[in-house]
């Protein structure tokens, strides 16, 4: 079988890097881009990290840029658990890439346009972009397989107790998005807090000696520090369990759903309500991803990293 | 011996409040000072209609007075779907043997507490309209009022919605006074009355018991089912009695204590109820949230409650 085309859109951040490294080996995708988008820090920040992860990757694919903030209100950042250049303060090298020369959503548009409907999206930041893509071209819908994301909870949140940081930062696109008529796929906290990777987990890869190995570990230092105050030993590995779904959903469990975000409520901006355990359903827009398997999922992690 | 606990049962009859009541009536743990009816699972006329009939049916000899059919803002919602054109449809009922005494349930509520030596125990099993109205119009009986015990939210979804589960949702300005009142506050919400569910065999046993109560409590079970049934339900979910059993035998549920804040606007979150699990609110618990519960010690218990009926007549 033929790999899956997709577009990462992303927001790097520590745990974005991490899927940046997945994701290059994943032998089920075929990666044509990066687009960049504000979430965990400013655009600025999320497009040159996307930049320096693919020159330390040695990963020859274009770089967009995206939207600067959400779309109708104002920005939220996540600078407390990613540092403030997002990289945990992290250096990663200097680089002569340059982002091309036409926004994320007209980059989204082409390549759908390209792969004649076999394009899928996985998304593991705010949905800024998909929706501004939405927005300009009604034809999209169309041209897009499915959409993985890594935002969203069916229970509690981590930005407020209601919402999940990338859902609350845009709510109003993560619903347009919700509402395209594309299969949504949502890895959100009910799974992603379940993929918890250990320190000795961590220090198991960086025990492969490679620099992409090593580099696993060492970014997320400051995250294993800023959970272990949480009460979490060890680090919840958001964006990459979404890209490993995008690739081979078989450690995954899934349920079909309806689900909506809340744009409005007072303390429930951001939450992303599901059909799945209420009386009341609403028409079927996508799957919420509630459960992994922990201990196939570090393995898959492992050998993935071995491939460097 | 320690003394009863004395309780205002505050509920929408319905007939998973009337199994409520049920059960506090044959527990020699509680003392039941007072009913009220609010308006919810039907309209205040039936929910007051049933409420007079459940207590004439259990014995309960307490003063009864009627909620108001409004929330406290917004428009009344009601549940015929589930309990049928009276709100308590199944099995025939004694005629009422009391009269509504003519105040509010509020006053009812307020005279009850201010009369009462002990702090007084309200069991709500329907939306908060009657509590949350007593708060705002008599704060001064706050410290007499010892614990509320509600049927009512989920911790992470809804039944009437996606989000709100349906007391809340009927009431969230109401359900919003009592989760900010201070006041000790049980929550027996869909966490754990989902697994609370009445199944069909022990329908039968209940019915076995032979009573004239135990046969009406089979036959609610009956149709409370039927609905439940249809969308896919491994029994009943008996939701208010558990409630009931928080007072009476709470070593039977598992609890978690959470701040929980109430959502009253929104496209979808109206009613939800939400729980801060990692404390982003700075806020001290304020809701011992039931989680779990021991199903096959429930379901004894309430045989144990409807065969309590038979030797009360014998």
């Amino acid at each position: 079988m033929s790999p899956i085309p997709v577009i990462l859109d992303c927001d790097p951040g520590v745990d974005d890097a991490i899927a940046f490294l997945l994701a290059k080996q994943l032998p089920q995708l075929n990666v044509l881009a990066i687009t960049s988008v504000a979430g965990n820090v400013g655009l600025e920040y999320t497009t040159y990290n996307a930049l320096g992860l693919l020159e330390f990757l040695d990963w020859d694919i274009p770089v967009y840029r995206g939207a600067t903030g959400p779309i109708f209100r104002k920005r939220v950042e996540a600078a407390e658990v990613h540092g403030s250049n997002g990289m945990a303060g992290f250096d990663l090298p200097h680089t002569r890439r340059e982002v091309e020369g036409i926004k994320a959503w007209d980059a989204i548009h082409k390549y759908a346009v390209e792969q004649q409907g076999a394009l899928e999206i996985i998304a593991v930041g705010p949905l800024t972009n998909l929706a501004m893509a939405f927005f300009k071209y009604p034809d999209l819908p169309h041209l897009i397989k499915r959409i993985v994301i890594m935002g969203g909870s069916a229970e509690e949140g981590n930005a407020t107790p209601a919402a999940e940081f990338n859902i609350y930062a845009d709510p109003e696109a993560a619903d347009i998005v919700f509402c395209a008529g594309v299969p949504m796929h949502m890895c959100g906290l009910d799974m992603t807090m379940k993929a918890l990777m250990t320190p000795a987990e961590l220090d198991q890869v960086a025990a492969l000696g490679n620099k992409q190995a090593i580099f696993f570990r060492d970014v997320v230092q400051d995250i294993v520090e800023f959970m272990d105050r949480l009460g979490i030993i060890g680090i919840n590995m958001h964006d990459p369990a979404a890209v490993l779904y995008a690739a081979d959903d078989s450690i995954f469990k899934a349920y079909p759903a309806g689900i909506r975000v809340e744009t409005k409520g007072s303390i429930t901006q951001g939450k992303t309500v599901t059909d799945l355990f209420s009386d009341a359903k609403w028409p079927r827009n996508g799957f919420v991803v509630m459960d992994i398997d922990r201990e196939a999922f570090v393995k898959q992690v492992l050998e993935l990293m071995s491939k460097y | 011996m320690t003394s009863k606990i004395p309780i205002i049962l505050d509920g929408d009859p319905g007939h998973d409040d009337a199994i409520a009541w049920m059960l506090a009536k044959a527990s020699d743990k509680l003392e039941i000072l007072a009913c009220t009816s609010v308006s919810g699972n039907q309209s205040i006329e039936k929910t007051s209609f049933n409420a007079r009939r459940v207590m004439t049916l259990l014995g309960i000899k307490a003063p009864f007075a009627m909620g108001r059919e409004e929330p406290l803002h917004g428009e009344p919602i009601h549940a015929g779907n589930i309990h049928g054109e009276t709100g308590l449809d199944g099995p025939a009922l004694p005629e009422p043997a009391l009269e509504a005494e003519p105040v509010s349930a509020v006053e009812l509520m307020a005279k009850t507490i201010a009369a009462s030596i002990e702090p007084v125990t309200i069991v709500a099993t329907g939306p908060l309209t009657n509590v949350g109205a007593l708060l705002i119009l008599h704060p001064e009986l706050k410290p007499k009022i010892a614990h509320i015990s509600i049927m009512g939210g989920g911790l992470a979804h809804g039944n009437w919605t996606p989000a709100a589960e349906f007391n809340i949702l009927v009431d969230p300005e109401a359900a919003d006074v009592v989760f900010k009142s201070g006041l000790p506050l049980t929550m027996a919400g869909l966490d754990v009355t989902l697994k609370a569910l009445v199944f069909p065999e022990d329908f039968e046993r209940i019915r076995a018991l032979g009573n004239p109560v135990a046969l009406v409590v089979a036959e609610w079970l009956d149709f409370f089912y039927t609905f439940h049934r249809e969308i896919g339900y491994a029994g009943a979910p008996v939701h208010d009695a558990v409630a009931v059993a928080a007072l009476i035998k709470p070593e039977i549920l598992t609890a978690r204590d959470y701040y929980v804040q109430i959502e009253t606007s929104g496209d979808f979150c109206r009613g939800a109820t939400v729980a801060d699990h990692y404390g982003f609110s700075h806020q001290p618990p304020n809701t011992h949230a039931l989680v779990d519960i021991d199903r096959e010690a429930f379901i004894d218990l309430l045989a144990e409650a409807a065969a309590w009926y038979g030797k009360e007549s014998e």
